[in-house]
C-alpha cells in the first residue's frame, strides 16, 4: 500500500471528455489495498469507464459492503457520495438509495465473500428485483482481510496459500444472476481493461439490473500454484466468448471486422454495444443458452468471460414499482401530504 | 345464585370463537353498532398464531363512562369454542351470562351455578335455514349477534345500516345478512327474556373515531411524507405496511396512475432496514415496519444508522417474546433492545403512543424528528395499540405545517461556500449538516461509514478523534431531550408524594385506576411519558415524589431500568408495577397493585412494631 | 538536502560545481530552468536558481570545508588573465592541486563583470567578496589593476600555461546623426554600470532613456532609476517577446514602473547647444518570410520623438583582442575570434587557453564556470605531458532507495504547489539606496516548499522483467500515465498506442524485454514525476527507484589516464 496522496499533477497532454474532465477528476483517495491487487485494477477501470462516458461524478453513487472490495469506493470517484455500509447488505442499501432517486447511477461493489456468504440472500433479491444499478463482485476467491480462508466461490479442489484443499463445491454467482433474471450479466478479470472497461460502460448504460463478476487475484492469499484465481491460471483458461465497443451518441458504426462476427445490441437508453464474437455461436440475447454454455465450459475448466447476456428492452424496480419521474427525494410537503380536508373526509369513515 | 348483574352502557362481553370461523366480522358489527347507539366501547381481539382451528376470544368493553382500557372480568360470555369451555365458564363474574349454542346437550357439570345461562340451539336454526355448510357457518355468526341484540337492546335498525355499508359495492350480500341477523333476532324474541345488561343510545362518543393504531400509524407515515417503505410481514406490524399502501393509494397517485411512493416487501428485516437506510440516506423519507424480531434481526444496520447519523423511521409494533404463540399477544418488552439496539455506544430515540390517534401524530412528527436528530426513531406501538380497534379523538392536520428535513446543504449553499463537514457540529447542538448525493459537482461529496471518520467524514482511526465524534453524538442526544413528545402530567386531587409513571396502551387503564384508587383516597399524581431520551420534566417528577410506581406491560420493568440508568434514580424510589401475560394490563389490575403496595407499606411499620 | 535544511552540505555540493552558488543564485541566466522537468508537467520548473541563494544564504562558515593547497607545489606556474568567474574557475581547480596560479586584472579587485556590470541592488559587494574571496584564499597569487598588454610578452615570463579569461569587456557603439554632439549626456551601458559599481558615477538626470532589450539594458535602467532617474524607459527595436533580457528581469525593470517600449528604431539623437534633447524613433512592425525568417520594416508611421535628459546604450557587447600578437601562433578566426576548441578550451597556442566571453563571444556566468572546468582539465593534462582530447568521462553510480513497505531513501512526496514568487523589498525603499540588494531570497520555509517541488530527476524507475507479473498496478497507479503494457513494436509504433501521449521524441521509449504474455512494458519517461508510486504498487519488486549519481571530472588525477 500507499500512504501518501497520489500526486495531482498530471500528463500535460491528458485527453479530456464531454465535460472537459480528464481520467484523473474520476480518482477517489490513494489505495490502501496491497500492491498489485486485482481490485485496483476494477477501480481504474471503473474510473475509465465513467470518464469515457462523460459522466458527471457527482451524478453517481457508490455502495459496497465490508471486505477488500468494498473498501475500493474510497478509491474511485472522489466527487461522488458513498456508502461503505454492512457486510453483505450492500444490495439493500443500493435499492433504498435507487428508490430514493432514480435519477442517480448506482455503483454497487462487493465482492465474494460480501455477495456469495453473507449476503448471498440479499444479491439474489436485488437482482430479482431488477434494480437499475451496476452491480460489480471483484472476485478473488479468498478472504483477504482475514488473512486467506477459502470463500464460496473457492473451486472445488483449489488449494489456499497453506496448502488446504477446498472441499466445497464454489457458488458460482453468473449463473444465479441469470436464473434469477438478471438482464445484464458479465463477467470479466481484472487483468483485462480492454474487455473490463467496456462491459463496465455498457452496464453503466443499462436500464435494469445488470451484473458483473470480476475475477480479480489476491495478490497476499491467492496468487499462487494451486490458486484458480490467479494471474498465470485466469491468463491460460480464460475463454472471451466476446470483446465489446460501447457507442455513445452518434458515433458512427465501422464496420472493420469481417461479417458475421460482429453482433449490434442497441440498448434502452440508446447506447450501442457492438460485440466482437470470438465464439462463433455464442449468443448473448439467450438466457438459456449461456447458463447451458456456462455449465459445460465451467466443467471443461474454463472461465467464460465477456458480455454473457443482456436484454436491452429490461424493465427495472421503478417501472415495476410504477413510480413517478421525480426522484422521491425530491417530493415536498404539497406532494406528499394530503391535508386536513381529507383527513376530515376520513375521519368522517371512521365513526 | 348472587342477583343477576344489571347494567346499562358498562359491561363486558366476550366472545370466545374458534379462529378461522369468520367470526371476526360479526363480533365487530356487534361492537360497532353499540358505538353507532353513541356508546363509547373499547375492544381487544386475543388471537392465535394460526390461521384456523385455535381459539381465539374477542372481548367488547362497553362503557358509557369512557374508561376505554380493560377492566378485568366478563359480564357476559358468548362461548361459541368448545375447546376453551372450561376456562371461559370459569371467567364470568358471579351474576354474570353465559350465552352459548345449546344444539349439543351439555351435562350439568360444564355450568356453574353463579351465572345466569342463556342458551340458543344457533345450529339448529341454521342448519335448518341452510343447507351449504359455508352459509351456515358464516351466517351462524350474524344469527348470534341478531340474538344478542334482542338480549342488550340493540337498535336493529343500526346493524342493518351497518351491514349495508359494510357491503356497499357487494349488495347482494346485505339482503342474507339481514335475513340472518333477524332470524337470530327473532328466535331469541321469541324464546328468551332480555338480560340484565343493556344498551340505551346515548351521546357519549362524540366525533371521536374508531380505528386500529396500525392503520393510523400509516396514515401518519403518509402525512409525515414518508415515500419510501420496507418491509418484511410479521405480526403484529403487517397491518401498518398494509395500511400505508392502502393510503398511499388513496392518496400518492398522479393523474396519470404513477405513484409518489415505493413499498418493497423485502426479503426479511435485514434488508428492510438496508433499504430505509439507503432511501434515507439518499434523502427520502423511510421507514420500515416490524415487531421484536425484526428489531433483532436489525440490530447492526440501526447502530450503522446511529454512527452515520442517518434517519431512519422504524414502527415497532410490540407483541410477546420469540418463535410463534406469545407473539400474537401484546406486551411493551421492546423497550431495552430498542433504547440501546446494535453494538458498540449507541441509544436511540423512542416515542410512545398511547392510542391511534397519537399513533397518526407521532408516526408523522417521527420523520420529523428522524431528519432533525438525523437517527433511528423508534415508534413503540403495541399488538393492543396497533391491530386493535380504538376509540379516539379524530385526527386532525394543520395545513401551514411543513415538513422538517432538518439540516440539509443545498447546492445553493454549497455554491455560496458555506463550509461542509458531515461530521461538522456548526451549531452547537450536535446536529451536522448532511448533503443529499448527486448535490453539487465538487462540493459536498462524502463517504458514508461507521464510526471511522472525523469531523470532515474522512476516514480517521485516531483515538481522540473518535472520542470527539461521538462526545458529539451526546451532545446530539441532549438536543432530542428537547425535542422528543413532551410527558403529559396528571395532578392527584390532593397533595401526595405518591407518582405513577406510564406509557403507551396502559393509558386507559391507567386513567381508570387512577380516578378508582382516588375514590378509594389514594391519591397519586401521575406523568405518562411520551419519548425517549427522558426530559428533564421527567427528572422532576421524579425527585419532587418518595415513591413513584412505574407500570409496565413487561417482566423485566424495562422502563424502570432505563430511568435508573438514564437518570440516575435510586432505583428503590422506583416501583414496579407489571403485567405481563400477553393480555392487555386491566384497570382493575393497576388498581389492586398500586392500592395493595400503598396499604402494605402504610401497614408495614405497625408490623414492625409489633414485631 | 535544501529540503532537510543542510545548508552547508549543499552550498559545497554546488560550490564544487559551480563555483558562486551566492552569485549565480541571485544572477544567473539559469539555462537550467527551462531543462527542469517540473516544466513538463505543469506551468513553471522548479525555482532553483533561488534555491542556490538559499543555499548560499543559510549555510554556516564554510571555510574549513574548502580545499586546502598542498604545502608543496607541483612547481607549475599558470596565468589567468582577467580575474572573472572563468579565471577564478580554473584558479579554484587548479590551486589545489599544487599549481602556482597567477591572477592579472585591469580592475583594483578581483570579480570582473561580476563586480563591475552586475549591479549591487541585484548582488550585494558582500556575497562577492565572500566567494571571490574563497577563492583567492587558494594561494592565489594576485596581480590587480595591471592590465596585460601583450601576450607575447607574459608568455615570456615562462608560464607552463596561460588562460584567457578576459571577458567582452568593449561595449558596443550606436553611431546615428547626433552622438557626438550630444556625448556628454549618451553612456555606453556596460561602461556606466562599472562606473556606478566602482562608485565614480552617482547620479543621472530624470529622463533617462535605455536603448537595448538585454540584460544589460535592464541593470541599465533599473540603475537610473536609482540614482535620480524619474522618467526612464526602455527602448527597443524588436518585439517584447523577442528580447533578450530574461523574462524576470524584464517583469522586474517593469514593476519599478519603468515601461518598455518596443518595434522602435533610434534614428537620431536630437540636441541644442551641445546638450541631449532626445532620441527620434522609427516605428517599425515584424515582416516573417516564407522560412519564417522575421525582418523589421518600417511601418510609414510618423517618426516618434521621447525627450530625455540622458540615454544609455546598451545595445550589444563585443571582445576585444588588441593585447593578443597576432604572430605568436595564435590563430584568429575571420570575426577576429580566437580559434578556440569547444570541447578542451584550448587555442591553437597549445599552452594557451580561453574561457568565459574571451573564447565564443558574451554569454553569461554559469556558461564562464563551465569553460573554466573544462580548461582547467585540459591544462592539468596538458601540464602533466597528457593529451588533451582524451578525457574521462564522468563518474555514474546507480543505488536502490527502498528502505521499507512504502518508505524510500529520497523524497518521494512530491508537492502539488505552484513556483513560489521570491519576496521583494518594498519598491519605495529599494529604489533609494543603489546599493540595497530588492530581492529577499526565499526564507528556509519557501525554500523548503520550493525544494519539495522537485521531481528528483536522479531517482530513475528501473524495472526488471523477470519479476513482473503483469498485474496492472503500476500502470493503475502512475499519476502521468506514463506506463504502457502493450505488443512490441518499433518505438515509433509503440508511441501511437501508449495510455497517454508521447511527443517528445528526444526522449526515448523506456522499453523492457518480452515479459510472460509477449507484450512488453513501455515506459515514457518524458513527464515522469519519479513519484515511486510504481514501484510501491508494484507486488513483486519489478519497479525499483534507483538513485543516479554523475560526478564530473574535475582537474587533478581523477582527469588523468593512468
Amino acid at each position: 500500500m500507499t500512504y501518501l496522496q497520489k500526486p495531482k499533477l498530471h500528463h500535460p497532454q491528458l485527453p479530456t471528455n464531454g465535460l472537459g474532465f480528464t481520467h484523473r477528476d474520476y480518482e477517489g483517495a490513494i489505495s490502501t489495498l496491497c500492491a498489485g491487487c486485482g481490485h485496483d485494477s476494477i477501480s481504474s477501470a471503473i474510473i475509465q469507464a465513467c470518464f469515457e462516458l462523460s459522466l458527471p461524478p457527482h451524478r453517481i453513487a457508490k455502495l459496497s459492503g465490508i471486505g477488500c472490495s468494498s473498501k475500493t469506493p474510497t478509491y474511485f470517484l472522489g466527487q461522488a457520495h458513498g456508502f461503505n455500509s454492512v457486510h453483505g447488505r450492500m444490495p439493500s442499501v443500493l435499492t433504498g438509495a435507487n428508490v430514493a432517486n432514480r435519477e442517480l447511477i448506482y455503483l454497487g461493489v462487493s465482492g465474494d465473500g460480501d455477495s456469495a456468504s453473507i449476503g448471498l440472500g440479499q444479491f439474489a433479491h436485488s437482482i430479482r428485483r431488477g434494480v437499475n444499478m451496476v452491480y460489480i463482485v471483484e472476485n478473488n476467491g479468498v478472504y483477504g482481510l482475514t488473512k486467506g480462508q477459502f470463500s464460496a466461490t473457492s473451486d472445488l479442489g483449489s488449494k489456499s496459500k497453506k496448502g488446504a484443499v477446498n472441499t466445497d463445491s464454489p457458488i458460482d454467482l453468473v449463473s444465479m444472476a441469470l436464473q434469477l433474471g438478471a438482464s445484464f450479466v458479465g463477467r470479466s478479470f481484472s487483468g483485462d481493461k480492454r474487455q473490463l472497461v467496456p462491459l463496465i460502460k455498457a452496464a453503466i448504460n443499462h436500464h435494469g439490473a445488470a451484473f458483473i463478476d470480476c475475477i480479480s487475484p489476491c495478490i497476499a492469499f491467492n496468487n499462487h500454484a494451486g490458486s484458480t484465481k490467479g494471474f498465470d491460471f485466469v491468463r491460460e483458461h480464460n475463454e472471451a466468448v466476446n470483446y465489446m465497443d460501447v457507442m455513445i451518441g452518434r458515433e458512427p458504426i465501422v464496420a472493420d471486422y469481417a461479417p458475421g462476427t460482429v453482433e449490434v445490441v442497441t440498448q434502452h437508453d440508446g447506447s450501442v454495444l457492438r460485440l466482437r464474437k470470438l465464439v462463433e455461436h455464442y449468443d448473448p440475447s439467450d438466457r438459456l443458452a449461456a447458463i447451458n454454455y456456462l455449465q459445460e465450459r465451467s466443467a471443461s475448466g474454463e472461465i467464460v468471460t465477456g458480455l454473457l447476456y443482456v436484454d436491452p428492452k429490461a424493465d427495472d424496480l421503478h417501472d415495476h414499482l410504477n413510480t413517478v419521474a421525480r426522484p422521491l427525494n425530491e417530493l415536498g410537503t404539497a406532494d406528499l401530504v394530503p391535508g386536513a380536508a381529507a383527513l376530515d373526509k376520513l375521519n368522517a369513515s371512521l365513526r | 345464585m348472587p342477583k343477576p348483574i344489571t347494567s346499562v352502557n358498562d359491561f363486558v362481553v366476550k366472545f370466545a370463537n374458534v379462529n378461522g370461523s369468520g367470526s371476526a366480522s360479526a363480533n365487530q358489527l356487534f361492537a360497532k353498532s353499540i358505538l353507532r347507539m353513541g356508546v363509547p366501547i373499547a375492544s381487544r381481539n386475543i388471537f392465535p398464531s394460526n390461521i384456523q382451528g385455535l381459539p381465539t376470544w374477542f372481548e367488547v368493553r362497553v362503557s358509557g363512562a369512557n374508561h376505554l382500557g380493560r377492566r378485568g372480568g366478563v359480564d357476559l360470555m358468548v362461548a361459541m369454542n368448545p375447546q376453551t369451555w372450561d376456562a371461559d365458564i370459569a371467567s364470568i363474574d358471579p351474576g354474570g351470562y353465559l350465552f352459548y349454542d345449546s344444539t349439543k346437550p351439555l351435562p350439568l357439570s360444564k355450568f356453574r351455578d353463579d351465572i345466569n345461562i342463556v342458551g340458543l340451539p344457533l345450529t339448529q336454526i341454521c342448519n335448518q335455514a341452510y343447507k351449504d355448510a359455508r352459509q351456515r357457518q358464516l351466517f351462524k355468526n350474524i344469527i348470534y349477534v341478531g340474538a344478542l341484540a334482542w338480549l342488550l337492546g340493540i337498535d336493529l335498525g343500526v346493524i342493518e345500516q351497518l351491514l349495508g355499508e359494510q357491503f356497499k359495492g357487494k349488495d347482494k350480500l346485505i339482503a342474507p345478512n339481514i335475513q340472518a341477523l333477524h332470524m337470530g333476532r327473532d328466535y331469541a324474541r321469541d324464546h328468551l327474556p332480555q338480560i340484565g345488561l343493556k344498551v340505551e343510545h346515548t351521546d357519549a362518543v362524540g366525533d371521536r373515531i374508531f380505528i386500529d393504531g396500525n392503520s393510523a400509524a400509516g396514515l401518519g407515515a403518509v402525512y409525515g411524507g414518508a415515500t419510501v417503505a420496507a418491509w418484511y410481514p410479521i405480526t403484529p406490524s403487517t397491518s401498518l405496511a398494509e395500511a400505508f399502501m392502502r393510503y398511499c393509494k388513496r392518496f400518492r397517485h398522479e393523474a396519470d396512475g404513477k405513484a409518489r411512493y415505493a413499498i418493497i416487501q423485502a426479503e426479511d428485516e435485514l434488508a428492510s432496514i438496508g433499504m430505509v437506510i439507503g432511501a434515507a440516506w439518499n434523502g427520502a423519507r423511510a421507514f420500515t415496519a416490524t415487531s421484536g424480531p425484526g428489531i433483532s434481526l436489525m440490530q447492526e444496520f440501526i447502530g450503522l444508522a446511529y454512527f452515520a447519523e442517518v434517519p431512519a423511521v422504524l414502527f415497532n409494533v410490540q407483541r410477546g417474546g420469540p418463535s410463534t404463540g406469545m407473539p400474537t399477544r401484546t406486551q411493551q418488552a421492546d423497550l431495552v433492545s430498542c433504547a440501546y439496539a446494535s453494538h458498540g455506544d449507541t441509544k436511540h430515540v423512542m416515542v410512545f403512543p398511547e392510542d391511534p390517534a397519537e399513533c397518526f401524530e407521532m408516526g408523522a412528527q417521527a420523520f420529523d424528528l428522524a431528519d432533525r436528530l438525523q437517527t433511528p426513531i423508534f415508534v413503540m406501538l403495541d399488538l393492543d395499540i396497533g391491530m386493535n380497534d380504538w376509540l379516539c379523538r379524530p385526527f386532525a392536520w394543520d395545513d401551514s405545517r411543513q415538513l422538517d428535513r432538518g439540516k440539509v446543504m443545498s447546492a445553493a449553499d454549497l455554491e455560496s461556500g458555506k463550509q461542509f463537514g458531515r461530521y461538522l457540529d456548526v451549531d452547537g447542538d450536535g446536529i451536522p449538516y448532511r448533503t443529499y448525493p448527486g448535490t453539487h459537482a465538487t462540493r459536498g461529496a462524502y463517504f458514508t461509514r461507521g464510526t471511522t471518520k472525523d469531523r470532515f467524514a474522512k476516514y480517521s482511526e485516531d483515538g481522540a478523534t473518535y472520542v470527539d465524534n461521538v462526545n458529539r453524538l451526546l451532545l446530539k442526544w441532549e438536543t432530542a431531550k428537547r425535542l422528543v413528545p413532551a410527558p403529559v402530567r396528571r395532578d392527584a386531587a390532593k397533595p401526595t408524594n405518591l407518582g405513577v409513571l406510564y406509557y403507551g396502551s396502559t393509558t386507559p387503564a391507567m386513567n381508570e385506576a387512577l380516578g378508582t384508587l382516588e375514590a378509594q383516597g389514594v391519591h397519586v399524581d401521575a406523568m405518562r411519558l411520551r419519548g425517549f431520551p427522558f426530559s428533564d420534566e421527567v427528572e422532576d417528577f421524579i425527585a419532587r415524589h418518595d415513591r413513584i410506581f412505574v407500570v409496565e406491560q413487561n417482566r423485566d420493568a424495562q422502563m424502570r431500568q432505563l430511568l435508573i440508568n438514564e437518570c440516575e434514580v435510586d432505583p428503590a424510589k422506583l416501583v414496579r408495577v407489571l403485567h405481563f401475560d400477553g393480555t392487555p394490563v386491566t384497570a382493575r389490575y393497576i388498581t389492586g397493585a398500586i392500592a395493595g403496595l400503598v396499604n402494605a407499606s402504610t401497614a408495614a411499620p405497625l408490623r414492625k412494631v409489633v414485631g | 538536502m535544501i529540503a532537510a535544511g543542510r545548508y552547508s552540505d549543499a552550498y559545497m555540493v554546488n560550490w564544487t560545481s559551480n563555483v558562486f552558488p551566492g552569485v549565480l543564485g541571485r544572477t544567473c541566466d539559469r539555462p537550467c530552468e527551462p531543462a527542469c522537468r517540473r516544466g513538463r508537467v505543469e506551468k513553471e520548473p522548479v525555482a532553483i536558481c533561488r534555491l542556490k541563494r538559499v543555499a548560499a544564504d543559510n549555510k554556516d562558515d564554510i571555510r574549513a570545508r574548502l580545499p586546502k593547497v598542498p604545502e608543496v607545489r607541483n612547481g607549475k606556474r599558470v596565468a589567468l588573465i582577467g580575474a572573472g568567474p572563468a579565471s577564478l574557475t580554473v584558479a579554484r581547480d587548479l590551486a589545489p592541486h599544487g599549481y602556482e596560479v597567477v591572477l592579472y586584472d585591469a580592475d583594483p579587485k578581483a570579480g570582473g563583470m561580476i563586480r563591475s556590470q552586475i549591479p549591487r541592488f541585484r548582488l550585494p559587494e558582500s556575497v562577492i567578496d565572500e566567494e571571490v574571496g574563497y577563492i583567492l584564499g587558494l594561494g592565489i597569487e594576485l596581480r590587480l589593476g595591471q592590465r596585460v598588454d601583450s601576450l607575447k610578452a607574459l608568455l615570456a615570463e615562462g608560464y607552463d600555461a596561460v588562460f584567457v579569461g578576459s571577458g567582452a569587456p568593449r561595449g558596443r557603439e550606436l553611431e546615428l546623426p547626433g552622438r557626438k554632439e550630444a556625448a556628454a549626456n549618451i553612456h555606453i551601458g556596460i561602461d556606466w554600470l562599472s562606473s556606478v559599481s566602482f562608485g565614480h558615477v552617482d547620479k543621472i538626470g530624470k529622463r533617462v532613456i535605455v536603448l537595448g532589450g538585454g540584460n544589460t539594458a535592464m541593470d541599465c535602467c533599473r540603475t537610473s532609476r536609482r540614482l535620480g532617474g524619474e522618467d526612464v524607459k526602455v527602448i527597443v527595436r524588436s518585439g517584447f517577446e523577442e528580447m533578450k533580457a530574461s523574462p524576470w528581469e524584464k517583469e522586474d525593470a517593469m514593476h519599478e514602473d519603468i515601461p518598455i517600449l518596443n518595434y522602435l528604431v533610434p534614428k537620431e539623437f536630437l540636441h541644442t547647444n551641445g546638450r541631449l534633447t532626445g532620441v527620434k524613433f522609427e516605428k517599425v512592425a515584424a515582416q516573417y518570410d516564407a522560412k519564417g525568417r522575421r525582418s523589421l520594416k518600417p511601418t510609414g508611421e510618423p517618426d516618434q520623438v521621447f525627450e530625455c535628459d540622458d540615454v544609455l546604450v546598451a545595445v550589444g557587447q563585443e571582445n576585444a583582442f588588441p593585447w593578443i600578437e597576432r604572430d605568436i601562433g595564435l590563430e584568429f578566426d575571420k570575426w577576429d575570434m580566437p580559434v578556440v576548441d569547444a570541447k578542451t578550451m584550448q587555442s591553437t597556442l597549445p599552452k594557451v587557453f580561453f574561457g568565459g566571453d574571451a573564447a565564443f563571444g558574451p554569454k553569461n556566468i554559469i556558461w564562464a564556470v563551465a569553460h573554466g572546468h573544462d580548461a582547467a582539465v585540459s591544462i592539468d593534462k596538458y601540464c602533466n605531458g597528457q593529451d588533451v582530447s582524451q578525457r574521462p568521462p564522468p563518474m555514474v553510480t546507480l543505488a536502490s532507495q527502498k528502505m521499507g513497505i512504502h518508505e524510500w531513501s529520497y523524497d518521494n512526496d512530491i508537492s502539488n504547489d505552484a513556483r513560489s514568487v521570491v519576496p521583494l523589498r518594498p519598491k519605495e525603499v529599494a529604489l533609494k539606496d543603489v546599493r540595497l540588494e530588492v530581492e529577499l531570497g526565499f526564507d528556509s520555509k519557501l525554500g523548503y516548499k520550493e525544494a519539495e517541488r522537485c521531481l528528483n530527476c536522479d531517482v530513475q524507475t528501473v524495472f526488471t522483467p523477470a519479476l513482473c507479473i503483469e498485474c496492472d498496478a503500476c500502470t493503475d497507479i502512475c499519476p502521468e500515465d506514463c506506463i504502457t503494457f502493450t505488443a512490441n513494436g518499433t518505438e515509433e509504433d509503440l508511441r501511437t498506442r501508449l495510455t497517454a501521449p508521447a511527443p517528445n521524441a528526444t526522449q526515448a521509449l523506456y522499453v523492457s524485454s518480452a515479459l510472460k504474455t509477449e507484450r512488453v512494458m513501455v515506459k515514457d519517461e518524458d513527464v515522469c514525476l519519479h513519484c515511486g508510486m510504481c514501484a510501491e504498487r508494484c507486488p513483486t519488486g519489478a519497479w525499483d527507484m534507483q538513485k543516479y549519481l554523475l560526478e564530473m571530472t574535475h582537474a587533478g588525477p581523477a582527469c588523468r589516464s593512468q
